[in-house]
Order: C-alpha cells, then structure tokens, then sequence
C-alpha cells in the first residue's frame, strides 16, 4: 500500500533555532498516528508544516501523490500549498471557529467559499458532518454560546466537510476543561473507527494507547522512536521516551 | 420576616440572591430617577436665562436675556433648513474617511516598508496640521494650482481626509483584534488572502469599528461647522451667521443653531447606543 502522507528530509528553524531535523516520515491510508513529546520538542511545528502553515526550510512534503517541494518559489508554490491543504484538514487546539458565523456557517464556510459548490448541496454535506460529530441540534447557535467541548466537536465538523485525505489534530483536548476532553476524544475515536487518515499531536496517553495504530516520540526536533502503542508504552528502548512516558503514569 | 416567606409577585418564593439582585436593580433605578429630575430642572433653568422675565427681589432689579422672538420665528425655516446639508457634508465625509482609515490601517499593518510608510506619513502630516487649515487649503489654496473645487467638495474631501487619518487608529485596533488563530483557520482551509480577510477578517474588524465609528460620526456633525467659513456651503452654521450678522441678531441666530446641533446630537447618540447593544448582543 502506498503511504498517504510522505515526509521526507523535513528541516525546520526558527533562525539559528533547529526545531526539525531530517525528518523521515510515512503514513498509510486509514492509519491513526499520535505525535507525544515534551513540550517544545516540535511536534507541533511538525503538524504545522504539512500544511505550510509553518514554513518548512527544506525537504519534501507528499501528501495523496501531491508532492511539495519547500525550496519552490512564486505562483507554483501558491498553488501547491492551496492544494495540499485541500487535502488536508486542521484542528486547533484552540478551535478557531469563526465568531461571526452561527455553527452551520462555520462549516459551510469551506465548501461554499473555497469549493465554490452550490450552497444546497454544501447545506447537506454541512449537516452531515455535524451528524458525525452530534452537534446538529446546535446548528444555529453562535460560537460563543456553545461549550469548549462543542466547539471543537464543530471544527472538527468544519475540516470534515472538506472531505481531507488526512486530518491533522493540533493538541485537540489542551485547551478543555477535564470534564469536556472525553466527548471530543469519543468523536475522534469515531472518527478513526470510520477509516479516517488521522495525524494527532496529544499528551492524552490513555486515549493514544487506545486508538492509535502508531506511535511516533518526537525529541529535540527529531524522531527518536516509533511503534504500535503496547511496544511504545511497554517496552520503550529510549531514556527520553521512557522519562517522558514515566510522567503520565503517577 | 424571613426569607422564605417573602414571595414574589408570581408567588415563587425569591432565592437571597434574587433579593440583592432587585435590591441593587432598586438603587440603580433610583439614581436614574434622580438624574433625570435634575436634568429637567438644570433645562428648566437654562429656559428661564433665556426667558426675558424681569424681577425684582427687594430693591435689587433682575432682568434675564432677551431674546427676539419675531427674529427667530421668521427666520427659523431659513436656519433649519440648513440641518439637511450638515447631515448630508457628515455621511459623505464619513463614508470617505471611513475608505480611507480602512486603507491607512491595512497599509499600517503591511509588511511592505514604501506601504507603512504612506500611511504613517498620511497620519502624521493630517493630525500635525488644524483641519480648519486643510478646510481652506483645499478651498483657497487649490485654486491656485488651477483646481477649483465646489465648497461642498472641498469640504468633504478636508474632512473625510482628516477624520480618516484619526480613525485610521480605530480599524487599526479592529483589524488587530482579529487573532492569529482566525487568519490561520482560514488558510487551513483553502482560502486565499482575499477570501481570508472579506470572509473572516474584515467582517469581525467591521464590528469591533461599527460604534466607534459612530462617534467620530456625531464628532464630525459638530466640526462640519467650520465648512461654513469657505462661504460657499449653506449649512447650518453658514445660514445661522449669514442671518444673525445681516440683522444684527447673532445670539438669537447661534442660539438657534445651537439647538439644533444639540438635538441632532443627542438623537445620533441615542442611535448610535442601540446600535451598540445590538452589536454586543450574543458577543458576535
């Protein structure tokens, strides 16, 4: 099977800061990888990069036989980096819905304004979506009216209704309170019994142990260990990873 | 009595909380009470300065100002009729000053050094010089450059360029408010930089200027005034002079003027507070 999300070479800085270094990375279709690390290891900035939402300084990023090459200039670039989020689809970890927009507005917005599709069929695909993640009864409420918890339940619904290749998680359950983590993460374990492709950075272990098909360790910019989850959580070869992984379970 | 007892109008029995709720609601609505009252009475006595009634307290004879009621009552529909033209200088020059501190305010968050530069260099040369100036520069000074401008234009164009430069500021903060977060949504999905700021960006900046914006409005119905010195614009203040120094009558002729910037000041405020809480509603 062919990988669906090929990273190859990847650097990043932040000036003289080295946040990435060489990474490697492959992703079949329909796989559930979760990122775990330190805070400031880059797994973040990881995540951000394939979306070019973070400039990458060198390599290459393939995502669905779409291949970006960083070094690339001008109107190409343009294009490339508007394809390639096309086929991606982002959550933040602090949502980012837009406050101006009723629920349904917010996940109407990509189809009709982006895919130009005809705003019936956008209605449907929007409604659909909010279906998935069990927020239809609030579709015309106001952002600011709804939970945290409803809110990325919403944005997920948002990058959804693109209809990605992958879906990228940007630390979904950080900026919830405890008591609304678990109904975002029970839309995202839908979501990955569903078949979707899912690159997720999360310090949720319990739900990474769960869900994920694969764990990557990221340190220092660089990936230092990856493997199924009972590998990972029970045998980890790594002093940092072992460290890393000691904290979660007092 | 205790508070169990103490029931509602409904008959549902008031928690402590809704208690000092209406308790407070009481104060608030006292202290209302009470402004509105001196209010009337500090308009009651400024009625009466006006009124002309002479009296006398033991020896000592009072006599309040004097005013010519044949001259204001012929001479009212003139005066008023200049409410119309002083509205209409203000929403244009609103409207052109608006464009403008929109243009300011995205070129002072450009990237671009020659861009920022234009617009700081706008901002700082119209707030370091009098509007009256720019009103007269444009009306007598462009004159000789072979531009010859109606007063209604050149009045327009002082205005709009001045206030824009202020309110430049104001879609500054707006465009600011708009977080990070917003701009990269966006891009996630799909959007371009056009799409991104017509959609998302400006839409939210729009409402955070809207009040502020309103404002300047009822600031610019007041400065407008200064139009008149080009002679040309048959505004308010323009007819209130023309009328009050041919007849002799200038407090008759500012007083009246003077009314009706204060009403058309007052109902734009009130306008412009409903707006205000319209806008606030739902925290959109």
């Amino acid at each position: 099977m062919t990988a669906i999300i090929h990273l190859n070479h990847l650097e990043k800085y932040f000036g003289r800061l080295h946040v990435l270094c060489d990474i490697c990375l492959e992703i079949e279709p329909k796989e559930v990888c979760c990122l775990i690390g330190r805070s400031g290891s880059g797994k973040s900035t990881l995540l951000r990069c394939i979306n070019f939402l973070e400039e990458p300084s060198k390599g290459t990023i393939e995502v669905d036989g779409l291949s970006v090459n960083v070094g690339i200039k001008g109107k190409k670039r343009t294009d490339l980096v508007h394809n390639l989020r096309l086929k991606t689809g982002m959550v933040f970890q602090e949502f980012n819905l837009f406050p101006h927009l009723s629920v349904l507005e917010n996940v109407l917005e990509g189809p009709v304004t982006v895919q130009k599709m005809d705003r019936q069929k956008a209605i449907q695909i929007a409604e659909m979506n909010l279906e998935r993640v069990g927020m239809i009864s609030k579709r015309d409420e106001y952002p600011n009216r709804i939970s945290g918890g409803q809110k990325q339940r919403v944005a997920i619904a948002r990058a959804l209704a693109m209809e990605p290749k992958v879906m990228l998680f940007d630390e979904p359950t950080s900026a919830l309170d405890p008591e609304l983590i678990g109904e975002v993460l029970a839309v995202m374990k839908k979501l990955a019994e569903e078949g979707t492709t899912m690159l997720v950075v999360t310090h949720e272990m319990e739900f990474a142990k769960d869900v994920a098909d694969r764990i990557i360790v990221l340190a220092e910019g660089e990936i230092i260990e990856q493997g199924v989850p009972e590998k990972i959580f029970s045998n980890p070869v790594d002093k940092r990873t072992q460290t890393l992984l000691e904290r979660y379970k007092s | 009595m205790s508070l169990e007892t103490k029931k509602s109008s409904s008959g549902r029995t008031k928690s402590q909380g809704d208690l000092i709720f209406d308790a407070q609601n009481a104060i608030k609505r006292k202290f209302t009470l009470n402004v509105i009252i001196s209010w009337i009475l500090l308009l009651l006595f400024l009625l009466f300065l006006f009124s002309g009634i002479k009296f006398s307290i033991g020896s000592l004879d009072f006599k309040t100002i004097h005013l010519d009621s044949a001259f204001i009552k012929e001479n009212m529909g003139f005066v008023a009729s200049g409410v119309g033209v002083t509205i209409g200088i203000s929403v244009l020059s609103i409207l052109f000053a608006t464009i403008l501190a929109l243009l300011a305010a995205l070129g002072r968050l450009s990237k671009i050094p020659p861009v920022y530069a234009l617009s700081t260099f706008y901002v700082s040369l119209i707030r370091g010089t009098p509007l009256y100036l720019q009103i007269f520069f444009f009306f007598l000074a462009l004159p000789q450059l072979g531009i010859i401008l109606p007063g209604l234009w050149a009045g327009v164009l002082a205005l709009g360029l001045n206030y824009g430069a202020y309110m430049s500021e104001i879609f500054r903060a707006g465009l600011s408010s708009v977080g990070k977060g917003q701009r990269e949504a966006a891009l996630a999905l799909g959007m371009n930089q056009s799409q991104m700021m017509s959609r998302i960006v400006l839409p939210q900046a729009l409402r955070f200027a809207i009040p502020p914006t309103g404002n300047e409005f009822i600031a610019m119905l007041k400065d407008s005034a200064l139009v008149s010195a080009t002679g040309f614009v048959h505004e308010l203040m323009w007819r209130a002079t023309k009328v009050g120094r041919a007849q002799f009558h200038n407090l008759e002729a500012l007083i009246m003027a003077a009314v009706f910037y204060w009403i058309m000041t007052l109902l734009f405020t009130s306008l412009q507070g409903q707006l205000e809480t319209r806008l606030a509603r739902g925290d959109r």
